[in-house]
């Protein structure tokens, strides 16, 4: 049986079990996720996890109650209803919930699965990654990072009759090359394994780390800069993650707030939320109520367009159901029209940033976030690469920088983010004014 | 009441070595057929690693170990039934109500019990009843220019021990929200820290923090032999410093004891059956050991501390924080602030960061209280900090006594990729450090 199947049977033997509840929900998830994680050149860990995860909500007028178990006998089966029904019935109710989505069509996905990943053996990834160790050596460049092959079946049925399900395969090499003194890193994902281009991020990587052999100093202060896609979809996430409609409606501590409809940013930038984009193996359904996700349009040209919601959170606003959870999850920046040798060349005095690490949101109001470089901050100097810096610290509110960017013509999928999983579809951004505060002491 | 839950997992990993190479398969299936595709794919997966020729070979575990531990409690919370916890939930969240500029208050508790049994073809078996708990709550004010600004705990966020429901109840969340209530309030009105240099008394919740960032894990010595280099970082401090560097000040004694009583990661015997034992990392300021598994160890001839932990059965054991205590000295917090001329105190925290090797942080906490002449004064929101790890430990010059020692606990220290979140404990009291840049921009 397909996972597919395998999951909405799952789904549809827990709510029979649960048909005692004014309204149910139950999410099944069942994934195979390996990885071969290196360093210095060899494998460190060579993992492969197998998992089924069903989780109920039950519901008792607006009383509820979630359990989650990776047992699929009927003894679990029934142990999970009855706890969920105790529970629902004991806790205080939720004022803001008002209804699960009632059934729809869901918008047929044929994208995201490729054989290559869902069978790729252990014997695969080693293959792939056996000339990227002999390209470091040959460079005297020590690693660090992974390969991983994934398939994950997301699944969603409830008592209205919504019944949802999506298997997607995703690939990725993570590589970190790493000199005595520099280091240079680069990524690529997607969800089809057979397109793993190793060699491509062995030489990116390396060319990245033997630009110099010491990191030079570097005055802080107001500079262009060069944002790799793995670099921008951190900076990128300070506002995505307050567009969601608690955050807008109820918190009120997005930068949204009082900005709909309002020009903000540069006309270069245009996000959209696409669950569809080739690039992307994400189900066309908000994983969490199994409603339709709609494509969007979120900043157009500038221009402030919309915030998304969740099936909870439209019904509590009285707002219209986006299907998503609480932050546009398939987020897309429209490409420009240079290159992105081009956007360097373009580049008198900057600074090219390719990944950045602990960045932290400081004042959601204004998307304000501080963090730091890492592996790899270069000089840009007459539209080339001149010399290896160490790493800053930088301040920025992305409502302020991004009114003067352009992008890439050419736009990848990012790794995915470490608290919400999700990637994005990003070209390279080039910022007109970066303020790095202060420099490390290190590259 | 936002969320009541109960998650269930069950399942197990295999680890397997050929030839110097590790494979590991978890699987949450538990039928015949399942059990042979594990040890088929571990197996699988052991052998692919063999293709490298020149890795560094892996260790096995020799001694035969066999043995029962769990996690001692008072107050099981099974015993506590559930409307009682949402009871004392939004009873705590009521009281956090103290004016109309209070918009939105939260409570919180969560209890963890895990089943951990260790088997391996050395004989061992070990299993383990491993429990932990925690409690956190806070309040959000709206200021009068729309500022929001919250304040909660206790400590950083909350509290997290080893140990029963006792835990929950030993966080106080309804004696402490009104407080936090009122402190929420001028917060949303309160200047911001002026940029400056000044002395910082730290309370113990937001040290706890800052051990965990800035010593616990540089001294993970995955980390500083370059295995976590593509995620997590590396280390400012590596193995070849020990004896010689010095970490911090003449007050900096820092030690791991995974046997501590309330650590989160307190257990009977590590993740690859070694045993607990008490260990001096940093001694008067100076490095002496790190936190290490059987490879590292073997690697680098340094001791073994038990300290691998496996997020759960889907995951491989790797190297982690465990439990660390910066060891108190004397006096008491409100002793050195009242020695404190001109300085500030933090409490809470709301953000952090800080570098992949461990060495320059900022770090924002909830509330800052000026100190003028030992005296605590006025309150500022956003009272940051920022520091490079020697210089900041090295200018710790008061660390207050067993009255404000507390263990507290991380449950979400994320690591490793695929990422595993592991629970880790930071004991330790108040100290106070001098000449701290603070108040620094939070944009420009």
């Amino acid at each position: 049986m397909l996972d597919r199947d395998r999951a909405l049977s799952l789904a549809e033997t827990v709510l029979k079990a649960a048909a005692g509840a004014d309204q149910a929900q139950v999410t099944v998830t069942i994934g195979d996720a390996s990885y071969a994680r290196f360093a210095g050149n060899y494998v460190i860990q060579n993992l492969d996890a197998v998992s089924t995860q069903i989780t109920l909500t039950y519901y008792a007028g607006k009383k509820s109650a979630s359990i989650s178990t990776d047992d699929a006998s009927p003894d679990s089966i029934k142990r999970i209803v009855a706890e969920a029904r105790d529970i629902a019935h004991r806790v205080p109710p939720d004022s803001g919930f008002v209804s699960l989505p009632k059934a729809a069509p869901i918008a047929p996905a044929t994208h995201g699965y490729f054989d290559a990943t869902a069978d790729a053996t252990p014997d695969d990834r080693i293959e792939k990654l056996l000339p990227v160790f002999a390209r470091l050596k040959s460079a005297q460049l020590s690693s660090s990072g992974f390969m991983t092959t994934q398939t994950t079946t997301s699944a969603v049925a409830n008592s209205l009759g919504v019944r949802a399900a999506f298997t997607g395969t995703m690939s990725g090499l993570q590589l970190k090359a790493i000199a005595a003194k520099t280091s240079g890193f680069a990524t690529f994902y997607s969800p089809d394994f057979s397109r793993m281009d190793a060699a491509g991020v062995s030489e990116r990587a390396a060319a990245k780390a033997t630009l110099a052999l010491e990191p030079a100093t570097f005055a802080p202060g107001d500079y262009t800069v060069l944002l790799e896609p793995s670099a921008f979809a951190a900076a990128l996430k300070a506002l995505t993650e307050g567009m969601g409609a608690d955050n807008v409606l109820e918190d009120k501590d997005s930068w949204m707030v009082g900005r709909i409809g309002k020009r903000l940013f540069s006309p270069h930038l245009t996000l959209r939320d696409d669950w569809s984009h080739p690039l992307f193996a994400n189900p066309p359904f908000n994983v969490n109520d199994g409603a339709q996700t709609k494509k969007l349009t979120l900043i157009d040209r500038g221009v402030v367009d919309r915030y998304v919601t969740s099936t909870y959170s439209a019904n509590k606003y009285h707002v219209a159901n986006t299907g998503h959870p609480n932050f546009p999850g398939n987020a897309v920046i429209e490409p420009g029209s240079r290159s992105r040798e081009a956007l360097l060349a373009s580049i008198e005095r900057g600074v090219l940033i390719t990944r950045t690490w602990y960045e932290r949101v400081v004042d959601p109001r204004r998307a304000s976030i501080t963090g730091i470089t890492r592996d790899g901050v270069y000089l840009i100097e007459n539209g080339k690469l001149t010399k290896t810096l160490k790493n800053f610290r930088y301040f920025v509110s992305m409502v302020d920088v991004l009114k003067e960017v352009e992008f890439s013509d050419t736009q990848v999928l990012t790794e995915p983010d470490a608290d919400t999983n999700c990637s994005s579809v990003l070209p390279d951004a080039k910022i007109a004014k970066y303020h790095l505060a202060a420099q490390t002491s290190f590259a | 009441m936002r969320e009541a839950s109960d998650v269930t997992s069950a399942g197990y990993g295999v680890r397997a070595l050929i030839d110097g190479s590790w494979g590991f398969f978890g699987s949450d299936r538990f039928d015949d057929a399942a059990f042979d595709v594990a040890a088929a794919r571990a197996t699988a997966l052991a052998k692919s690693g063999t293709k490298i020729a020149d890795r560094v070979f892996a260790l096995q575990p020799q001694e035969k170990v066999v043995a029962h531990f769990e996690t001692p409690m008072t107050k099981d919370p099974a015993s506590v039934g559930l409307s009682a916890r949402a009871d004392m939930l939004l009873a705590a969240e009521r009281a956090g109500h103290v004016a109309k500029s209070v918009i939105a208050g939260y409570a919180f508790l969560t209890i963890w019990t895990t089943v951990k049994e260790f088997y391996s073809t050395t004989g061992s078996a070990v299993t383990q009843m491993l429990r932990q708990a925690g409690a956190g709550c806070g309040v959000s004010a709206l200021g009068r220019d729309q500022d929001v600004q919250m304040r909660g705990g206790p400590g950083d966020f909350a509290l997290y021990q080893g140990g029963g429901y006792e835990v929950v109840e030993r966080a106080g969340l309804h004696a402490l929200m009104p407080e936090y209530g009122r402190e929420a309030v001028l917060l949303a009105d309160a200047p911001a820290l002026p940029s400056g240099v000044r002395d910082l008394v730290l309370d113990s919740g937001v040290l706890n923090l800052q051990l965990h960032e800035s010593v616990g894990h540089p001294l993970e010595l995955d980390r500083a032999l370059g295995w976590e280099a593509n995620f997590s970082g590396v280390s400012w401090a590596t193995p070849d410093q020990i004896g010689k560097l010095r970490y911090g000040s003449e007050l900096l004694d820092v030690y791991v004891d995974n046997a501590l009583p309330l650590g989160m990661a307190t257990v009977g015997y590590d993740d690859e059956a070694v045993k607990p034992a008490r260990v001096p990392l940093i001694e008067r300021g100076i490095l002496r050991a790190f936190l290490t598994s059987r490879d590292t160890a073997a690697q680098t001839g340094l001791v073994q501390t038990a300290s691998t932990r496996a997020q759960d059965w889907s995951c491989v054991p790797m190297v982690r924080i465990t439990n660390i205590v910066l060891a108190p000295h004397e006096g008491t917090l409100a002793s050195i602030i009242a020695d404190t001329k001109d300085g500030v105190y933090v409490a809470g925290m709301r953000s952090w960061s800080i570098d992949d090797h461990r060495l320059n942080f900022q770090f924002g906490p909830q509330i800052g209280y000026e100190i003028k002449n030992g005296k605590r004064g006025r309150i500022f929101k956003q009272p940051t900090y920022t520091g490079v790890t020697p210089h900041f430990w090295g200018s710790m010059d008061r660390v207050s006594g067993p009255e404000d020692f507390v263990v507290w606990g991380t449950p979400n220290c994320g690591k490793g990729e695929p990422e595993q979140i592991s629970r880790t404990t930071q004991a330790c009291s108040a100290a106070r450090f001098r000449g701290v840049t603070v108040g620094v921009k939070s944009d420009a």
